[in-house]
């Protein structure tokens, strides 16, 4: 199977300023040669914790910021230095769903306007098939009809969600970028919204770049799951491989400092040293080497580069030196 | 998805509660409950009727005619009385307010549209240099004293009568434009905004479409507070000397009191001061309670 | 059993809104004994977090008020107390964490000098006896070099070594009873494990009573002893922790733990869910709250409200509880 989707050494970096003459004094390195393949129709879970670049790394790749370097294909073409006119019209095929359902609708545009706004800008159907899509596209994420006059402001967080989710596929798009699309939510609801990305999954064939810090929700809904630390991909491995037999010092970590909701199965806690690093300076070598509980000499001298240390044909990418 | 789940969740809809209303209804229906903004919209709309009534020639034609002798006290024909050559205070009184308005209006539109284009464009476009020479002309304008631009602007203008105007435009707007250039700051950084760049939409429409009507409950509440900075200083403007020349203005009957009230004479002094505090009284309250109503903060 | 630290009963708590009074809290009663850690779980808006602020006697008022009920603590009524009386109790005998650490610190005054004013006013120190306290509180609670981080402001601090700040002010008087407002919600999920056991080992070590206000029933399941779940302002079930995982009684508490993705296999796609929306406070409906979405709805349920009654070993307030076989 082609790739849809394929991150070669992406990187992004926010220079930082100082001084008197507002000098570029030193740069974050918020994504740094992130290299990747998604199919069409599967999901790519990204796990981190906060600062380790993997909403940044969504963005870089739908180019809502423009990458430092590297390459971005989607179906072969390349993102990262697309023209802005050739990028608008490639912008039907990839789209996003953001974290805070409050934030992301505008919230003095009907949820009517919100939702054809895409196919406004593309000049897609005439204004009836237009209106006809709103009525459609509220069906599939489950909402009735006469809601479309109503403002954002008027609906709970999931409906909110919902809404969002609905203008995301407006634009049939191959590709949605999921940044934390269910972390503002409740339990209950929480499922629901899950669910509904799961079954949009299947019946419509799009691929998904769920991004979450929560590892139960990304196993739940990925095939395949990344884990990023300071801007870079650590593991990459099938879910169940990932979850079951994690090889990275810091997925094990990660994996063992979720609150178990059993209180027979009292996890065996991996506690890291410290804090994660400021990615304005990053350690040399291995960026987790200064809170690895099996961290050797050799990982402060060299950045591991990633390994397949997976079976044939399951692929599982570990960039740490026990296994070089 | 199952089923079940979903025809739920389609059977509440939203809640039950919310009627249909955008979030300008919601701070009408605040403005509404609110008494003293309400109080002071209503002596507001009286005086602009006031004003209506000048403009029409329905009332106070006779504002410039001697009318009666010198220092006349309180009467039914003048309910004022009459200044020191005769001509009727309280038709002089009505007559400044059509002109106290029209400076109001004129000034309060023309900055508050001025400062909220230059605020915008400022803001979406911080950091670059369109921002740099707004901020940049925000801070040479400020650091002129408002008198001796005045005072420039009228000479310059060779006693145009709207180089006051002019002068507290080239001002007031600068006070909006700060206030709508960090709200846009603000704005263009929430996902809302991300999500139109998603979708493909081009730049200007986003300003225009997603971020200035997010930013029009600050253009209100600043064009009322515009309006009563500009009534102030035209009275203070008239005073001097700088202001309204061939009209008639509260200013003007304050400078002429100055030598009534030494005679003990306080007709010009109350009838103008009074008149003008309870515009801006009124107006105050209004835009006290249009910021409480407007705030996005407190409607959720 | 010795008797309750804590001792709440019948309390109602409301809220003017400009769409009329909202009961978030409608009539609860609960214990707290010495030594346990209690948890109070919910979605937002259940009433969980106006529940812990209340027992310190900080609801918002204007717009909230206590309505009704008592809430005793070792056998004195807090309701209605005035606001010196309640000053006295907060921070000595009652604290409390809450959930944004940023927040709760000054920014503009060293980590050290927040906490020797406590412990000066309380414990009467003298600047140089409370400077030493406060670093041997921060010792306590896991900060690393506790005699330099004294001296730093909090930003200088990142978000976990904050939250260890916050609770090692609130231990700094040795209360004994804390109530913790999704302490570790913020935090990332690393940190957040840290915070949590440090949380639960210095609860047992300064033998104190705590109230653990949560979303997350990961956190629950970890580091509490009992636990009540609340729904629209009522509670609709009490019960020991282990008790209520394996043999959840009520089809809220059930559909909550079932929804969970960690507790589902991870090859099975379709996750259980509670169907619907909770109810608007405003528009309650007269029988159970949960009523709507409830697949074991009798006929009764409609019409009357149930009442927290024993079942098992836990209580509670449904008339068709869930029955799990041992």
């Amino acid at each position: 199977m082609s790739a849809l989707l394929e991150v070669r050494d992406l990187r992004k970096h926010f220079p930082v300023r100082g001084g008197l003459l507002r000098r570029v004094v030193a740069q974050v390195k918020a994504v740094d040669g992130v290299s990747f393949t998604l199919e069409a129709g599967r999901t790519l879970g990204l796990v981190g914790e906060s600062g380790c670049g993997k909403s940044t790394l969504g963005r870089a790749i739908l180019r809502l910021q423009r990458p430092t370097g590297g390459q971005v294909l989607l179906e072969g073409r390349d993102l990262a230095t697309l023209p802005p006119a050739e990028l608008i019209a490639m912008r039907r095929e990839m789209q996003i769903i953001f974290q805070d359902p409050f934030a992301s609708l505008s919230p003095r545009r009907t949820v009517a306007q919100i939702i054809r706004e895409p196919l406004d800008v593309h000049g897609i159907g005439t204004p009836e098939e237009r209106a006809r899509r709103v009525l459609e596209l509220l069906d599939v994420v489950g909402m009735r009809a006469a809601v479309q006059d109503r403002y954002p402001h008027e609906f709970s967080g999931g409906q909110r969600q919902r809404i969002g989710i609905a203008r995301a596929l407006a634009l049939n798009p191959k590709l949605i970028v999921a940044d934390e699309p269910v972390s503002a939510l409740d339990v209950s609801v929480r499922s629901q919204v899950l669910n509904l990305i799961a079954k949009l999954q299947r019946e419509r064939g799009i691929a998904f770049l769920f991004i979450s810090h929560d590892l139960s929700v990304v196993r739940h809904v990925s095939d395949q799951v990344g884990v990023m630390y300071l801007g870079k991909l650590v593991e990459l491995a099938p879910t169940h491989e990932l979850f079951t037999n994690p090889r990275h010092p810091y997925t094990e970590a990660l994996l063992s400092a979720v609150p178990v909701p059993d209180p027979r199965r009292k996890a065996k806690r991996i506690v890291l040293a410290g804090d994660v690093p400021s990615p304005m300076n990053p350690p040399p070598g291995c960026p987790f080497h200064t809170r690895c509980p099996k961290a050797l000499p050799y990982c402060s001298q060299a950045v591991p580069q990633p390994v397949d240390v997976g079976s044939p044909g399951r692929p599982h990418s570990v960039a740490c030196h026990l296994y070089t | 998805m199952n089923a079940p789940a979903a025809s739920a969740v389609d059977a509440n809809g939203a809640p039950a509660a919310s009627r249909r209303e955008t979030l300008w209804h919601k701070a009408l229906w605040k403005l509404r409950r609110d008494r003293a903004g309400m109080a002071g919209l209503a002596v507001v709309m009286l005086y602009f009727l006031a004003a209506i009534g000048v403009w029409l020639g329905w009332w106070a034609t006779g504002w410039a005619e001697v009318a009666g002798g010198k220092w006349e006290a309180p009467s039914a024909a003048h309910w004022f009385g009459t200044n020191l050559i005769g001509q009727d205070i309280f038709a002089r009184s009505v007559y400044s307010i059509s002109t106290a308005f029209e400076v109001g209006l004129v000034v309060a539109v023309l900055a508050t549209l001025l400062g909220g284009v230059l605020g915008a464009l400022a803001g979406f476009f911080a950091g670059r240099f369109t921002d740099e020479l707004v901020v940049w002309l925000m801070g040479v304008l400020d650091s002129i004293p408002f008198y001796l631009l005045v005072a420039a602007i009228a000479f310059a203008m060779a006693g145009n009568p709207y180089a006051m105007h002019v002068a507290m435009i080239s001002t007031f707007w600068i006070t909006t434009a700060r206030l709508v250039r960090g709200e846009v700051i603000k704005l263009r950084q929430l996902e809302f905004v991300e999500a139109a760049h998603a979708i493909g939409v081009p730049e200007y429409t986003i300003v225009f479409r997603h971020i200035l009507p997010n930013t029009l409950h600050i253009l209100l509440v600043q064009s009322t507070i515009t309006f009563v900075a500009a009534i102030k200083s035209e009275v203070i403007l008239s005073f001097l000397g700088l202001g309204v020349k061939d009209g008639m203005s509260w200013g003007l009957m304050i400078a002429e009191s100055t030598i009534e009230v030494l005679a003990g004479f306080f007709g010009n002094f109350l009838a103008a001061s009074l008149l003008m505090f309870g515009l801006v009284m009124a107006f105050n309250f209004l835009s006290d309670a249009l910021q409480d109503a407007l705030d996005p903060r407190q409607v959720s | 059993m010795s008797a309750p630290l804590l001792s709440v009963r019948d309390l109602v708590i409301e809220f003017t809104t400009e769409q009329g009074v909202v009961r978030a809290v409608d009539g609860i009663s609960f214990d707290v004994f010495p030594n346990e850690t209690v948890g109070l779980v919910g979605e937002s808006g259940c009433g969980k977090t106006v529940t812990g602020l209340s027992i310190l006697g900080l609801v918002p008022r204007p717009p909230g008020r206590i309505a009704g009920g008592r809430i005793e603590f070792e056998g004195r009524d807090l309701v209605g107390l005035d606001e010196s009386e309640l000053r006295a109790i907060r921070g000595r005998d009652i604290a409390m964490i809450f959930q944004e650490p940023m927040t709760a610190l000054n920014p503009v005054f060293t980590v050290g000098s927040q906490m020797t004013d406590v412990l000066r006013r309380y414990k009467g120190l003298s600047r140089r006896q409370a400077r030493a306290a406060a670093i041997e509180l921060l010792a306590r609670v896991g900060i690393p070099a506790p005699d330099r981080r004294v001296d730093e402001y909090p930003h200088q601090l990142s978000g976990g070594m904050r939250q260890r700040v916050v609770i090692a002010m609130a231990l700094s008087c040795d209360p004994k009873l804390i109530v913790a407002d999704e302490p570790t919600t913020a935090l990332d999920v690393t940190t957040q494990a840290q915070v949590l056991e440090q949380l639960v080992r210095l609860q047992e070590e300064f033998r104190m009573a705590m109230i653990l206000v949560t979303h997350d029933l990961g956190v629950i399941a970890e580091a509490c002893d009992r636990a009540m779940v609340m729904y629209c302002g009522r509670i609709v079930e009490q019960a020991p922790i282990e008790e209520l995982f394996a043999r959840p009684r009520h089809p809220y508490s059930a559909g909550l733990l079932a929804s969970i993705p960690a507790r589902v296999d991870d090859e099975r796609r379709e996750l259980p869910v509670i169907p619907g929306m909770v109810p608007d406070l405003l528009h309650l409906p007269p029988g159970c709250r949960f009523a709507d979405r409830c697949g074991r709805r009798l006929a009764r349920c409609d019409v009357e409200q149930p009442g927290l009654a024993p079942a098992g070993e836990s209580r509670v307030a449904c008339f068709n509880p869930v029955e799990t076989p041992r």
